[in-house]
């Protein structure tokens, strides 16, 4: 059981920040792939994805430091085994990190003591490959205990799992508090290749929906529309991408074309879930809501 | 054993019937090539239809694939020869037998014939047996009707089975275009001969872009876009790591008219370049012979 902490006044960013900009990287390869009909994987869909792992996601790293800009990486425990040398850079340049289960597991399909072992076997991975202690989490699929799980028995600071706000909210529960934030549908995945589970066997491809312009086009106009309506109040844009897809040299491109474009807005910054927990805590002090 | 352990012990080189060795390519390919090009199309002429439910024949789509053998290829060997490029046709058996005249044509004009199954079969679960059959038709049908020496395949669904890249080796091929995990050509080691893999991107072909059903939106202009865009950032990229450019077409897709203009506008933008090679796949492959380097 947790409970939401509602901020008694709205929260703001630290001065000069209209826009903050969460650039979330998910790093899972070839873990999410597609099963088939005979429950075996498909090794199409298994090698496409692998592509993220062997060179996508450097792809986007080099792209994320050529502009100088951090964001959060989204890994699996499998992909840190498999990639160990990504996970290393990412730490090494500063990135956040969430675990993001160990090999792509939905917990929605899982009962609360499978899924609280996908999230300690994650943990221990990146503290035995990485000496890393995961102070984050994005779950695959939200189960209904997922923030109960991760409240009980860990101790993260951030969890980034939910779809239902603009703003981070602080949630407590069994003696502990960390900060959720939200997420939203506009991510490359969503846009451009189907999910695995709607993806036919049958179909010609798993490109799908929107050619690569109309996907930057949609990233620009939510960039818009959030760096408009952040003159106003606070805005917060979670951006989300794949290695096995926006590391594609096609779209890799889009991407860089897009930091390039944010970055000449004034007041917008790239920024980790790391960051981002520790300006919105501010505001939970500023009210003395937190015990800080 | 399930696949999901196969498949990871090929990409981990622990396979005894394929493992990956890296090749130790150089920045720049041989004759001062900066970045090669491989133009690529697959043939087929309503094999590849994907059945109604129930394994119900579909034929719109076989129509909409027989285009490509009855016209499609045709407008591309035209388009070919007006830039004097010459690329690499993989070619159903059945589409050979059916269509032979197109074959040969390609064939005489330059371009390499290589296969991509008889009738388009799936081989992901097939039987050794099976699937050498399927190759060796495969490759009696091409050799005749066209001339060609075939020695390269691409699985024609991309989904290996764990015994694919043995029997190509066993059969003498010399290399596969069927992966979809890399930038850069690696060598697969098989227990009967060694292959080189040139892999390819799903993410530039013209199927899910332009074709029925579900082609996505911002249509041919959309996928022109993402030619440019990858072509941009590979040149880019050659020019401090080895890099190399494919574009997997289809005849059926690429083969009509506004597809096909994209392509010639794409064509003349990129042959401005004098630092670009196209190369067949077999020319390719020759090129990274040699550079092979064990992993152990």
């Amino acid at each position: 059981m947790w409970k939401e902490v509602p901020l008694k006044k709205p929260g703001s960013w630290p001065p000069g920040v209209r826009l903050p900009i969460i650039i979330s990287v998910h790093h899972q390869s070839e873990e999410a792939c597609v099963m088939l009909p005979d429950g075996q994987v498909d090794p199409r869909d298994y090698y496409e994805r692998q592509y993220g792992g062997r060179r996508g996601a450097w792809r986007l790293l080099e792209i994320m430091s050529k502009h100088n800009v951090l964001g959060t990486w989204i890994i699996c425990g499998a992909t840190c085994e498999k990639y160990p040398d990504v996970s290393r850079e990412v730490i090494k340049l500063g990135h956040s990190i969430a675990g993001h289960g160990y090999a792509h597991e939905a917990p929605s399909d899982l009962l609360p003591h499978q899924e609280l072992e996908v999230m300690r076997k994650t943990v221990r991975v990146f503290e035995d490959m990485m000496g890393h202690h995961l102070r984050g989490w994005r779950t695959c699929a939200k189960s209904h205990v997922t923030l109960d799980l991760l409240l009980e028995h860990f101790d993260f600071q951030w969890d980034a799992s939910v779809w239902n706000d603009d703003l981070p909210y602080l949630i407590e529960g069994y003696g502990r508090s960390f900060m959720e934030v939200p997420f939203s549908v506009y991510s490359d995945a969503a846009y451009s290749k189907a999910a695995g589970n709607l993806q036919q066997i049958n179909r010609f491809n798993t490109w799908e929906w929107n050619t690569p312009d109309v996907v930057a086009q949609i990233m620009r106009d939510q960039f818009d529309a959030l760096y408009e309506r952040g003159a106003e109040q606070a805005v917060l844009m979670p951006m989300t991408v794949h290695d096995f897809i926006t590391g594609r040299p096609s779209r890799a491109k889009l991407f860089d074309d897009f930091l390039t474009y944010a970055k000449q807005h004034e007041g917008v910054v790239f920024t980790t879930h790391d960051e981002v927990r520790k300006w919105w805590l501010a505001n939970y002090q500023r009210d003395g809501l937190h015990g800080a | 054993m399930p696949v999901s352990e196969r498949v990871a012990m090929v990409s981990n080189g622990k396979d005894s019937m394929a493992k990956e060795v890296k090749l130790e390519l150089k920045e720049r390919w041989p004759q001062g090539v900066r970045l090669p090009v491989l133009l690529t199309f697959e043939h087929q002429s309503g094999e590849a239809a994907p059945n109604r439910p129930g394994d119900r024949p579909n034929a719109n789509y076989y129509g909409q694939m027989e285009y490509g053998a009855r016209r499609g290829i045709w407008h591309i060997l035209e388009l070919l020869e007006r830039f004097g490029i010459r690329g690499t046709f993989f070619v159903s058996g059945q589409t050979a037998e059916k269509f032979p005249d197109a074959v040969r044509a390609a064939h005489e004009a330059g371009h390499e014939i290589a296969g991509m199954g008889y009738a388009f079969e799936k081989v992901r679960t097939a039987s050794r047996e099976r699937e050498q059959a399927i190759v060796r038709r495969t490759v009696k049908v091409l050799s005749e009707t066209s001339g060609a020496a075939i020695k390269g395949w691409r699985v024609p669904d991309y989904r290996i089975s764990p015994q694919t890249f043995d029997v190509l080796a066993a059969e003498g091929f010399r290399w596969d275009s069927t992966m979809l995990n890399d930038d850069l050509p690696y060598r697969l080691d098989c227990q009967h001969g060694a292959l080189i893999e040139i892999p390819f991107t799903t993410s530039t072909t013209d199927k899910s872009y332009v074709a029925f059903p579900y082609p996505m939106r911002g249509g041919p202009s959309g996928m022109a876009s993402a030619w440019h865009n990858e072509f941009d950032v590979l040149y880019a990229e050659s020019d401090r790591v080895p890099r190399f450019f494919m574009l997997s077409l289809t005849t059926w897709a690429s083969g009509r008219p506004t597809p096909l203009r994209m392509l010639r506008k794409f064509l003349e933008r990129i042959t401005a370049h004098n630092d670009i090679k196209f190369a067949r796949c077999s020319d390719f492959a020759e090129w990274c012979d040699g550079a092979a380097v064990s992993n152990t």
